[in-house]
C-alpha cells in the first residue's frame, strides 16, 4: 500500500511532534492523527514550527491542524484536543500504522511505549534536552529493546528538572523531530528503521552522534505486551531527564 | 533584553552557555540565505524562531510544484516569487525578525547556502569567506546529504565540499538536514568560536561529523587580502 | 564572595520558565563563588528553581520563607565554577 493509504499517530504537536508532522505530511502520508492537549504559549515559539504569534493562547490541536491543512490539502488531519492517556491510548495506537512519540514527559513516553507494544505497532520515540537529541525505534517484531528495557520505569516525580525550565535549542528539536518523521516513513515503507534496537543520541555543540545497541531485557513485560497501562495525568510540568523529554 | 523577548526566547536562554549575550548577538545578526526552495524551508523557519535580527532571502525563482513538499509553500503559492511567498509565511512567526529580499549591496554577518547549482554554492561561500563571516553550505542528497560548516578562518567550502557531483532529489526527511544547518549557523552566530570548521554527513538518519582540513594550496589558507596590494 | 549583601532578583510576579530565566541572567553577571538572592512565589517556582540551579552546577545555599511576605520564598544561590556564562 502506498503512503497515501497509511495512518500515522503523532503524540504532541510541539517541538518534536511539529517537525515530525510536517515531514510526514510532506511525504504524502494519507492520514495524520495528532493528539495534543496544550495551548500555544509565547515560550513555545522559539521551536515549534506549526505555530505563529497569532496562535498564542489558542489550542494547539486545531492550530496545528489548520497549518497542516493549509500546506498539505490532500492530507487528512484528525486533530484531537486531548491528553494521550490510559483511557484512549490503546484505541489511538491500534488505529495507526505507526506511532510517533513527541510528548514532553516521561509518563506519556512510557504509556506510548507500553500501548504500542501491546497493540504490536511500531513506535518512534524521541526526546530533546538542552542540546542533545535522542531517538529510539521500538518494533514489536524486532529483536531490539524498548524504553522499559532501557530504563525499566519512569523516574519518580520531583527527582528531575521541570520541563518548563529545561533549555532547548529550537533547531535541535527540529532536527530530532524531522528525523523522527523520516524514521516513521521508513517503517511505513516496510524498511528496517535506522534506530530499531539502537538508541541514537546527537549532541549539537560537539556534533557527536552515538548509536547504542538496546537489547530486549529478559522478562520485560512491555515487550511481552503485558505491561499494565498507567495513567499519565502528570502535573503540568513533569519529568524529563537522562537526555529525555522537554519537547 | 525586555520581558517580551526573555519570554519568547526563555527556553533557549536556559540552555547552559546560551545566555542573554548569545541571544543579543543573534538579534544583531544579518543573515543572508541563498535559496528558498523546499530544502531551505525548515532552515528558514528555525532561523526566524531562533531570533536572528534580519533575514535576507535571495532567490530569483518562483515557487515550483516541487517546492510544496517543504514547510512554507501551499499549492496556491505555486507560480509566485519564492521570496515573497516565504516572507508571507515567515513574518507572522515573529515580529522580532525583519524578513526582506537580499538587498543589493547588503553586508551580511552570516550566510546559509541552499544553492541550486555547484557554481552558485561556491560563489556564495567564497563571498562569505572573503567577508570573514560564518557560513554553512547545504548539499542535499535524498533524505540526507552534507553540511560544510565554516567559521571565520576555517578551511573553506571548496576544501570540504562533496566531489561526487549533485545529490539525488531531496525527499521530505531533508528537513532534518535543513534544521541542522540552521542550528550550526545559530551556534556560530550566538557563540563565536564555539564550534570548529566541520563537515557533517547525514546518511539514513545518522549524522557523522569530522573536522575539515585545508586542501594544499587553497586560497583560503593564503595571505590575507590586505597584503595583496 | 563579597562581604556586602548579595544582588537580589524579585521574580514573585513571574511563573516558570521566566523565574529561572531571570535568575540565570543575573547569575551570568556574577563570578563563580558569588551569591544571588532570589525572591520567589510558592508552588512551582520555588519547587523548580533550586533543582534547575543545582542541575546547572550552582550551589543552593538556602531556601526559606521570605520574612514579612507570606507565601513567598527566598532562595540563595552560589554561582558554580563549572557554570560558565559562555561556551569556550
Amino acid at each position: 500500500m502506498s503512503l497515501s493509504g497509511k495512518t500515522a499517530l503523532v503524540i504532541g504537536a510541539g517541538g518534536l511532534g511539529g517537525p515530525a508532522l510536517l515531514t510526514l505530511a510532506a511525504a504524502g502520508v494519507g492520514s495524520l492523527v495528532l493528539v495534543e492537549d496544550d495551548a500555544v504559549e509565547t515560550s513555545n515559539l522559539n521551536r515549534q514550527p506549526l505555530f505563529k504569534e497569532g496562535d498564542i493562547g489558542q489550542r494547539k490541536a486545531p492550530a496545528a491542524a489548520a497549518r497542516l491543512r493549509a500546506l498539505f490539502p490532500s492530507v487528512a488531519v484528525d486533530a484531537r484536543d486531548l491528553r494521550f492517556d490510559v483511557g484512549n491510548a490503546l484505541a489511538l495506537v491500534e488505529a495507526a500504522d505507526v506511532v510517533v512519540d513527541g510528548s514532553d514527559n516521561f509518563a506519556t513516553k512510557f504509556l506510548a511505549n507500553d500501548a504500542a507494544l501491546r497493540a504490536r505497532k511500531p513506535l518512534v520515540h524521541g526526546g530533546i534536552l538542552r542540546t542533545t537529541a535522542q531517538l529510539l525505534t521500538v518494533s514489536p517484531a524486532g529483536i531490539g529493546g524498548c524504553l522499559r528495557c532501557l530504563f525499566e520505569a519512569p523516574p519518580p516525580a520531583g527527582s528531575v528538572p521541570s520541563c518548563a525550565e529545561a533549555g532547548v535549542l529550537g533547531a535541535t528539536a527540529g532536527f530530532a523531530g524531522a528525523l523522527m518523521g523520516a524514521e516513521a516513513l521508513r517503517l511505513l515503507a516496510g524498511e528496517r528503521g535506522a534506530y530499531e534496537g539502537r538508541l541514537y543520541t546527537y549532541e549539537a555543540r560537539s556534533a557527536r552522534g552515538r548509536l547504542v545497541l538496546v537489547r530486549k531485557r529478559a522478562g520485560c513485560a512491555a515487550c511481552a505486551g503485558t505491561q499494565p497501562l498507567e495513567a499519565t495525568a502528570p502535573p503540568a510540568c513533569a519529568a524529563p531527564t537522562r537526555d529525555e523529554g522537554a519537547a | 533584553m525586555n520581558d517580551e523577548r526573555l519570554e519568547r526566547y526563555a527556553r533557549q536562554l536556559l540552555v547552559p552557555g546560551f545566555g542573554e549575550a548569545a541571544q543579543e548577538r543573534l538579534g544583531r545578526a544579518r543573515v543572508r540565505v541563498v535559496g528558498a526552495d523546499a530544502v531551505a524551508s525548515a532552515g528558514l523557519v528555525y532561523l526566524v524562531q531562533a531570533g536572528v535580527g534580519r533575514l535576507w532571502i535571495e532567490d530569483p525563482e518562483d515557487v515550483s510544484p516541487g517546492d510544496v513538499t517543504g514547510w512554507l509553500f501551499a499549492p496556491s503559492a505555486v507560480g509566485t516569487p519564492r521570496v515573497e511567498a516565504a516572507r508571507a509565511v515567515l513574518a507572522p512567526l515573529s515580529r522580532f525578525v525583519s524578513i526582506e529580499p537580499y538587498p543589493t549591496g547588503g553586508v551580511p554577518s552570516a550566510t546559509l547556502v541552499f544553492a541550486s547549482s555547484a557554481p552558485q554554492a561556491l560563489a556564495s561561500a567564497e563571498a562569505a569567506r572573503r567577508a570573514g563571516i560564518p557560513h554553512v553550505v547545504v548539499e542535499p542528497d535524498a533524505e540526507g546529504g552534507a553540511l560544510v560548516v565554516v567559521p571565520p578562518g576555517a578551511p573553506c567550502y571548496a576544501c570540504a565540499r562533496s566531489t561526487t557531483g549533485v545529490g539525488r532529489p531531496a525527499q521530505p526527511g531533508i528537513a532534518a538536514l535543513s534544521a541542522l544547518a540552521a542550528e550550526e549557523l545559530v551556534l556560530m552566530i550566538s557563540n563565536p568560536g564555539s564550534i570548529p570548521g566541520r563537515r557533517i554527513d547525514l546518511v539514513r538518519g545518522v549524522a557523522t561529523a569530522r573536522p575539515t582540513s585545508r586542501l594544499a594550496g587553497c586560497a583560503c589558507g593564503g595571505a590575507p587580502a590586505a597584503s595583496a596590494s | 564572595m563579597s562581604a556586602s549583601a548579595p544582588p537580589r532578583v524579585d521574580v514573585r510576579a513571574y511563573a516558570c520558565p521566566m523565574t529561572y530565566v531571570k535568575a540565570r541572567i543575573a547569575l551570568e553577571r556574577l563570578a563563580a563563588g558569588e551569591r544571588l538572592e532570589i525572591w520567589l512565589a510558592a508552588g512551582e517556582p520555588v519547587e523548580n528553581l533550586p533543582r534547575s540551579a543545582a542541575e546547572d552546577g550552582h550551589r543552593v545555599v538556602a531556601v526559606e520563607p521570605l520574612a514579612g511576605a507570606p507565601g513567598a520564598f527566598r532562595v540563595i544561590l552560589e554561582k558554580g565554577a563549572g557554570a560558565a556564562p559562555e561556551w569556550p
